[in-house]
């Protein structure tokens, strides 16, 4: 009977249920959170537990990114959902990276929810499910997973869009959103139909063995030495070396079977992901949903929600159908192409922030893109260069936003600012002026900070390849983006006015934040190395 | 068997003729309950071809859930709808111009990809009886049911948590707090209002 237990015990506690152990606490955080506020009668203490409330799920969200950096990878590799998660370092960091970051969003947010008058507990609890969603993201091995994925974290973002029910605008931005994300969804969904109605399948690994197996897995080995001819195994040696080295270059076997059908499936779900990283042809979107959301859901879809889909994309053309890199490479190269001109030129008559933010963030992801559709090793180190890069100076932009309230009766809750808003900002507080021009310095790529190395490797990644007209598009579409970014700057130390507007005092407990992701931009200049070999480190699974 | 062959075509060209209603009918109402026909008649074409549980969830999520709340929606929001089916022909160029380009991609592929079936002409003839279902065989409904549970644990959990986000912001959105009372319809425009939707200025 004892013996009995003792065996019951360990199949009651199977090993598959640890593969997705953050993603458990988080969703059994959310569930505990929600019977516990509607217990507390939350309308009337609600304005008391905001900011604790807020604080709280940055520390579920740390302790979630605890438990990803407390796994040592040995078991869960194999210990899968039927194969539809993974778990790599890949996988693991980017997660670490989404719920750190988020747990900064949500020590920003904490403070300015009272003044946003977003102060319903429902707020946190829905960004919650957002980041659930965008974790699953990260870690989803078929195209069933990402769907609900995507799905789960796209709806917490129509609400979010639409949360200040009073203002016509969010109300409006919260349909658009919904309808475009609809589109979107549909899109995944007609091209994983025509995946799976040719390959039978929806795993990832699945269509690596299909693809990719003809090309690679071909193992000479055998052939060569029972015949003795080592000068053919040594030429089969360095042909392999150099597909490992440089895969753009080499020719795949692509002619063994007739891709096009998948290509179609692979083209609208990528189209799809396009929709929802709000690139160039896709982006129309993205300007009025970012102008007329509630400012710290804005700064919830410009910084953080970026970085899965990036993963998804990553999984979806290098793990599974790298075969079929003219087809992904093509579209994706001119998608960014397009959207950096797009982003850099649009971005020159606007006058509104959050707007221009919209179109900065179109460019941007524009050039993550390019240095995604390099199809190299370096190409997606760099990537996710970027992107880290992206995030942080965004947590920086959005934050400032966010910290600047208008001393006025009227427009109290007005965050939707103009440039001329911001005009003599210097004399009012100089050293939020300063840390919004040193960002904007960032973003732009002006040598002492780290947006240069940023822009820099995605376009040496770019010329590596030797697309030496796409790097020189890119890189004058980047100078005429310093336009903009500079004018910001402009307006805040350079304008011949005598009266500026007003702004609230900020408390010191605030800035602390701030002040440490601004040195974070200088201190990732003087030493990249650190976000170069982790960024190395977290790849090294495609090889 | 010939006579099951001839309900697959009746039911696909009612089918396809519900279909084609939705898009022309002029009234709102009307085209709603084409696409209920639709599908409906798309439910029995399933269960012809034996696929129970699919032919279920149509008639149960699209015709029961659905369908019926968009009715109601579209009753709802009568005097907006005046304007829609002027305005509708003035995009059908454009709606033409884009499906011709999915369109004619996607039919050239499927041509490629899936060889034309000699015995097409007579599919529901060829069935043949396989012996083992007669004496093991477990339902559709069965089938999904176990693969779901076993297979797509995860996948049913991550629908749960979707369906619990949906319901935190739709109590959320609809409800205003600030007068403590939920929004109500008024009785008497209720009744004043007539089933024929005008569609004069």
């Amino acid at each position: 009977m004892k013996k009995k237990l003792a065996l019951g015990l360990p199949s009651l506690v199977a090993l598959h249920s640890f593969t997705l152990f953050p993603e458990y606490f988080l969703s059994i955080s959310i569930i505990y959170v929600l019977i516990v506020i509607v217990l507390i009668t939350y309308n009337i203490y609600g304005l008391m537990l905001q900011k604790a409330l807020s604080e709280s799920m940055a520390l579920i969200l740390i302790m979630a990114s605890y438990l990803i950096f407390n796994d040592d990878l040995l078991v869960l590799n194999f210990s899968n959902f039927n194969n539809s998660i993974v778990n790599d370092y890949f996988a693991f960091f980017t997660k670490i990276l989404i719920c750190l970051f988020s747990a900064l969003y949500f020590l920003i947010v904490a403070n300015s929810l009272k003044e946003q008058k977003l102060t319903s507990f429902e707020y946190l609890l829905i960004i919650l499910f957002a980041v659930l969603g965008l974790l699953l993201m990260c870690s989803s091995n078929d195209l069933l997973t990402a769907y609900l994925a995507i799905e789960l974290s796209s709806l917490a973002f129509y609400i979010l869009a639409s949360f200040r029910k009073i203002s016509s605008y969010s109300v409006e931005s919260g349909i658009k959103y919904f309808v475009t994300g609809a589109v979107s969804s549909a899109f995944f969904l007609l091209g994983s139909s025509f995946i799976y109605g040719l390959t039978g399948s929806i795993n990832f690994s699945d269509f690596h063995d299909l693809f990719e197996c003809s090309s690679m897995y071909f193992h000479p080995h055998d052939l060569f030495f029972d015949s003795g001819d080592l000068k053919t195994y040594e030429l089969w040696k360095t042909i392999q070396i150099m597909m490992l080295l440089d895969i753009g270059q080499f020719p795949i076997l692509a002619e063994l079977f007739n891709y096009s059908f998948v290509e179609f499936g692979l083209t609208l779900v990528l189209f799809s992901l396009f929709i929802k990283l709000s690139l160039a042809p896709f982006h129309l979107w993205s300007l009025d949903v970012y102008e007329g959301a509630p400012t710290s859901s804005t700064f919830f879809f410009a910084v953080i929600t970026k970085l899965s889909v990036f993963v998804l994309l990553i999984r979806l053309c290098y793990q599974s159908f790298f075969s079929l890199k003219s087809c992904w490479q093509f579209y994706s190269l001119w998608i960014g192409i397009f959207s950096i001109f797009v982003g850099s030129f649009g971005g020159l008559k606007q006058r509104r922030l959050k707007t221009l933010l919209a179109y900065s963030s179109t460019s941007h992801m524009g050039y993550a893109l390019i240095a995604f559709s390099t199809s190299t090793f370096i190409g997606i180190q760099m990537l996710l260069f970027y992107m880290f890069i992206y995030m942080i100076s965004g947590l920086c932009v959005w934050y400032v936003m966010l910290l600047l309230r208008l001393k006025k009766k009227n427009f109290e809750n007005k965050y939707n600012k103009e440039l001329s808003d911001l005009a003599l900002l210097k004399k009012s507080n100089a050293a939020l002026a300063f840390s919004l021009s040193l960002t904007m310095f960032s973003i732009a790529g002006i040598p002492p900070l780290v947006g240069f190395l940023a822009k820099m490797s995605v376009f040496l990644s770019v010329v590596g390849i030797s697309f030496y007209f796409i790097a020189l598009a890119s890189i004058l579409c980047s100078v005429v983006s310093t336009f903009y970014y500079i004018r910001i700057i402009k307006v805040l130390y350079f304008e011949n006015l005598l009266v500026g507007k007003l702004y609230y005092p900020i408390k010191t407990t605030k800035t602390i934040i701030l002040s440490v992701l601004i040195l974070s931009l200088v201190f990732f200049f003087l030493n990249p190395t650190i976000l170069y070999l982790v960024n190395y480190k977290a790849i090294l699974y495609l090889l | 068997m010939f006579g099951s062959n001839m309900l697959f075509y009746l039911f696909s060209i009612f089918l396809v003729i519900s279909a084609l209603m939705v898009v022309f009918s002029q009234h709102p109402v009307f085209s709603l309950l084409f696409l209920v026909a639709s599908f409906i008649f798309s439910a029995f074409l399933l269960f012809m071809l034996e696929c129970e549980l699919l032919a279920l969830l149509f008639i149960v999520v699209y015709v029961g859930a659905i369908a019926i709340l968009f009715l109601f929606a579209v009753m709802m929001l009568e005097s907006k709808l005046n304007n829609l089916s002027k305005n509708s022909m003035k995009y059908v160029p454009v709606g033409f111009v884009f499906s011709f380009f999915l369109l004619t991609p996607l039919l050239r592929e499927i041509s490629i990809h899936f060889e034309n079936n000699y015995d097409r002409n007579s599919f529901y003839l060829n069935t043949y009886q396989n012996w083992y279902d007669l004496i093991d065989s477990i339902s559709d409904v069965e089938v999904y049911g176990q693969v779901l549970y076993s297979y797509y644990v995860l996948q049913f959990l991550i629908s749960g948590l979707i369906l619990l986000l949906t319901l935190v912001g739709v109590v959320y959105l609809t409800n205003t707090f600030a007068t403590q009372q939920t929004t109500d319809q008024s009785l008497f425009k209720q009744l004043s209002r007539n089933s024929k939707l005008s569609f004069k200025e």
